[in-house]
């Protein structure tokens, strides 16, 4: 009997697998397929000749290795706020942790032109930056923007909120013992931090980091107000002017070069898995939020101090010239109380119909992805943690390509996969919402993906044996057993893929229709007819909308957090 | 594990709703024009503008459908040639915003021959000579300058290559804005200009940005002097009160028409022709006036602040010639700018 069982187990997975095959085939491995395909085209059939026509061009060597120093040098930065972050919000008995959260996730949500130009401001020789610079002995001047540096730094800045997200779970569920066994024996805070800590974090670092990686490579908003002025190009910027550029082979080129770019991707990958085959497998633990690193009073008002005037400036840099400019009657005039008014919030709110429209239709995309990604995504990081086969790691690496390549180019390769799915055949999927909805999935599931892989790497197999073994049924295993141990880290990719899919920009501007309306294009729409004070005015909207949310999220989560441990408690 | 099958089937399961969904089309006998149907309409005009122009054909023309799709030129056409990939053309008729982009259009033959009757009180050199497109307005690249920083207002492009403006300009750049890869065109192929007129603009430590929006921007809030910009997003700053003004150099500027075209296998031919005649129509041509756009049509008055195609001293090339030289234009440009 115990055998006809297991038989029927390993019968039930491979249907699940093979429907997991189909899906992945359709979603992701067709899109991506077309795209190489069309990078080995020419008018004559199959042909190398755009590679070795990209590979001879010299800006394209310029191109990568400008690419290699933005991804590289921002998943630094963004690994190391994103750790020191998550370290003290974790660990520490520092006060207000919520606000703190809310603050680190700013940045995230704020559009990133805003914050680019923001940092150009006050960066720029008559900005904030230099007034407090001219109070310092000797000639300090504020640090060009417009260079790779600037584009590092604004890019860490923006990213480091996904290193924070799946690190803070990660290390909350480390168990205490651990760390003061280390130390009772002698360990030195430093080195207990870096032999016991990190090691056992690194599922969600690297995570972190991963996500961080790819984003940089796609990011085009942030490189390209940056880099056009200092003729800095990257490989996100390069294969957009390819495709505008509309030259003979422009899309072919386009394709090749993002052939190229998923080739990073993939390096970035590999290094991700090194990364996890040097962490340490983790006793289950259920999240513990209690503090365990108690300062002093005095210790914690420093780091209290530190921590604040970091937050601060990187978010309400943006935040106040987002908010000023959006005020102020007409773009350039100072900020004066003659200058003010609410004008632009009441075209915004009351004359411009869309707008709205959008919220509503951002809000439903934005749910309706994140479900989507919440089951499929968890159920592929299930497959991936459990069952770790080439097939299964082939599956993530798929999965992350369309993140890392440029919004544009993934459009265009979602226009030659569905508008005729089989040719001569179109299913009206192309020129309705479905489209966007396919596209959304299709490029945030990772987000899901990553942060389900890292809630799945912390529950021990045994756990879920014991279960099993002790009789529980699959439905009941979940329900009991996987899922409170789960859910802290499910969440955190959820959120993630709301937030982005939210102010999603690039791919949406090439595959809307009428009454489709997302708020990344009526910002864009404003931006282009030169409205930025109405493109201003409607993303403090959406960012008081998102504030809301958050606030409602943190009460829901007090319910929970209420019912689990009264659970608990009673079991 | 019975996650991924539910979302599977869930997905399965809209699949075939949108499959079913997109047989309904609402169809409307009895019109009174005779035209009727949907029509496909994409531009790069900013949503408002193109709005407005739906609204007023449709008021003439109930029976029609117009389905908008909007995006910057570059997004519009970029899907089109993806569209054409993947087999069909979705669009019927389109508007974007310079007659380059037409002509490549033209070359790769997919567009429809339509000579309006509207066009002789188009002026023609701002027509395609065999009917592929056609001017619907005019915008002329011109200067801005920030009056909080420029006493003396210049009257001509020389005031760029000045050494009192040095590191205080700031341009688009041909590589991401169509109009500024046609006015590069333009003016290295008329005196005065020409490559050297880049090369002291460089010399001058011009910025390149990313286009005109934020050319504007970056006057209107002082952090530069001078712009090299599209001469209606000025006009329409100033009227809300940016200290900007608008220059019209004594050298002429070049301009572009935002032409507008019929694709040809476009499924809805009757509604595209008349869609075509009502924007070069009186009518249409006053609503365009009435937005904010100098009008193409000779005897429409510009809106205020903006000069008339007969106020205007255009400076232009021949387009053929200018879509041949596209490349190598940027790549010239690229040499001088490049560091």
């Amino acid at each position: 009997m115990l055998q006809s069982f297991v038989h029927r187990v390993q019968q039930q997975n491979k249907w699940w697998f093979l429907m997991g095959a189909l899906f992945v085939v359709i979603f992701f491995v067709v899109p991506i397929f077309r795209l190489v395909f069309l990078s080995f085209s020419s008018e004559g059939g199959l042909t190398f000749e755009n590679y070795t026509s990209v590979l001879q061009d010299r800006s394209t060597w310029k191109t990568i290795e400008n690419t290699l120093y933005v991804v590289v040098g921002s998943s630094i930065i963004a690994i190391i706020l994103g750790i020191m972050t998550a370290w003290v919000v974790a660990y520490t008995n520092i006060r207000q942790k919520k606000l703190i959260q809310l603050f680190i996730f700013l940045p995230f949500i704020i559009p990133s032109y805003i914050t680019t130009l923001a940092w150009t401001q006050f960066m720029s020789k008559n900005g904030f930056f230099a007034h407090l610079l001219s109070l310092l002995p000797g000639s300090l001047e504020p640090l060009n923007m417009y260079s790779l540096h600037g584009i590092i730094i604004v890019m860490g800045l923006s990213h480091y909120p996904l290193v924070y997200l799946l690190t803070v779970g990660v290390l909350r569920k480390i168990p205490r013992d651990l760390e003061y066994a280390a130390r009772v024996s002698g360990a030195s805070k430093w080195r207990s931090f870096k032999n016991i800590t990190l090691p056992l974090a690194l599922p969600g670092i690297a995570s972190g980091g991963f996500l961080a990686f790819i984003a940089s490579l796609d990011n085009f908003g942030i490189p390209a107000f940056l880099g056009i002025p200092g003729n800095i190009r990257v490989l996100s910027t390069y294969i957009y002017e390819q495709i505008v550029g509309l030259g003979p082979n422009s899309f072919e080129r386009a394709a090749t070069l993002s052939v190229i770019l998923g080739f990073i991707a993939l390096t970035g990958t590999f290094i991700q898995w090194l990364l996890l085959k040097k962490s340490k497998n983790n006793e289950t633990a259920v999240e513990d939020k209690e503090p365990r690193f108690l300062f002093s009073k005095r210790k914690r008002l420093t780091i209290e101090l530190l921590l604040w005037s970091f937050l601060l400036l990187t978010t309400m840099v943006p935040l106040i010239s987002m908010l000023s400019a959006s005020l102020i009657k007409a773009y350039g005039l100072p900020f004066a109380p003659e200058n003010i008014s609410l004008k632009n919030y009441q075209f915004v709110l009351l004359e411009n119909q869309k707008a709205i429209t959008s919220l509503k239709n951002s809000a439903n995309l934005a749910i309706i992805t994140t479900i989507f990604c919440l089951v499929i995504g968890t159920g592929i990081a299930y497959i991936r943690t459990k069952k770790p086969s080439i097939l299964s790691k082939g599956l993530e690496m798929i999965i992350g390509i369309p993140y890392a390549l440029p919004g544009t180019v993934l459009a265009l390769a979602m226009i030659f996969a569905w508008m005729e799915p089989i040719p001569g055949w179109n299913p009206g999927i192309y020129g309705s919402i479905m489209i966007l909805l396919i596209a959304y999935v299709t490029r945030f599931l990772i987000l899901q993906v990553r942060g389900s892989i890292t809630a799945f790497m912390q529950v021990d197999s045994s756990i879920e044996e014991a279960a099993r073994v002790s009789g529980s049924n699959g439905f009941f295993k979940w329900k009991k057993v996987l899922l409170p141990l789960i859910i802290p880290g499910v969440i955190s990719g959820a959120l993630l893929v709301f937030l982005t899919a939210l102010t999603e920009l690039t791919v949406s501007s090439l595959l809307w229709s009428s009454g489709t309306e997302t708020i990344g294009l009526v910002i864009f729409n404003f931006e282009q007819a030169g409205y930025s004070t109405y493109s201003t005015a409607f993303s403090c909207i959406v960012v008081l909308f998102i504030l809301l949310a958050f606030f409602m999220l943190a009460i829901l989560q007090k319910l929970w957090d209420r019912r689990v441990l009264h659970h608990d408690r009673t079991n | 594990m019975n996650l991924v099958k539910g979302g599977f089937l869930l997905s399965l399961v809209s699949l075939a709703l949108v499959g079913c969904g997109s047989e309904e089309s609402s169809t409307n006998n009895g019109s009174s024009t005779g035209i009727e149907g949907d029509l496909s309409f994409y531009t790069s005009q900013p949503d408002e503008d193109a709005q407005k122009l739906v609204d007023a054909f449709t008021e003439k023309y109930p029976d029609v459908n117009v389905q908008t799709y909007r995006s910057g030129t570059e997004e519009v056409i970029s899907k089109i040639k993806a569209e054409q990939k993947a087999g069909d053309v979705q669009a019927d008729v389109l508007l974007v915003a310079d007659s380059v982009t037409f002509e490549d259009l033209k070359e790769e033959d997919l567009l429809l021959k339509y000579k309006s009757e509207e066009l002789s009180e188009i002026p023609s050199n701002l027509v395609d000579p065999d009917g592929m497109y056609a001017g619907t307005k005019v915008m002329a690249t011109a200067l801005v300058a920030n009056t909080a920083n420029v006493k003396e207002m210049p009257d001509s492009w020389n005031v760029l290559t000045d050494n009192s403006a040095k590191g205080k300009t700031i341009m688009p750049s041909p590589f991401y804005s169509g109009a500024a890869a046609y006015n590069l065109g333009v003016f290295t192929r008329n005196e005065p200009f020409g490559w050297d007129y880049f090369k002291s603009l460089k010399e001058n430590e011009m910025t390149v940005t990313k286009g005109n929006g934020a050319v504007l921007q970056a006057v209107a809030d002082g952090e530069k002097a001078y712009g090299m910009v599209v001469d209606f997003i000025v006009a329409r700053a100033k009227a809300e009160g940016s200290p900007v003004e608008l220059i019209y150099p004594k050298e002429g500027v070049p301009v572009i028409t935002e032409p507008i075209g019929i694709m040809k296998d476009a499924e809805n031919e009757e509604a595209a022709k008349a869609f075509v005649d009502f924007v070069l129509s009186e009518e249409g041509q006053e609503l365009a006036a009435e937005i904010g756009y100098t009008p193409i049509r000779k005897g429409v008055d510009a809106p205020e602040g903006l000069q008339t195609i007969d106020e205007m001293n255009v400076i232009d090339a021949d387009i053929s010639e200018l879509y041949q030289a596209k490349e190598e234009d940027k790549k010239e440009f690229e040499t001088i700018f490049g560091q």
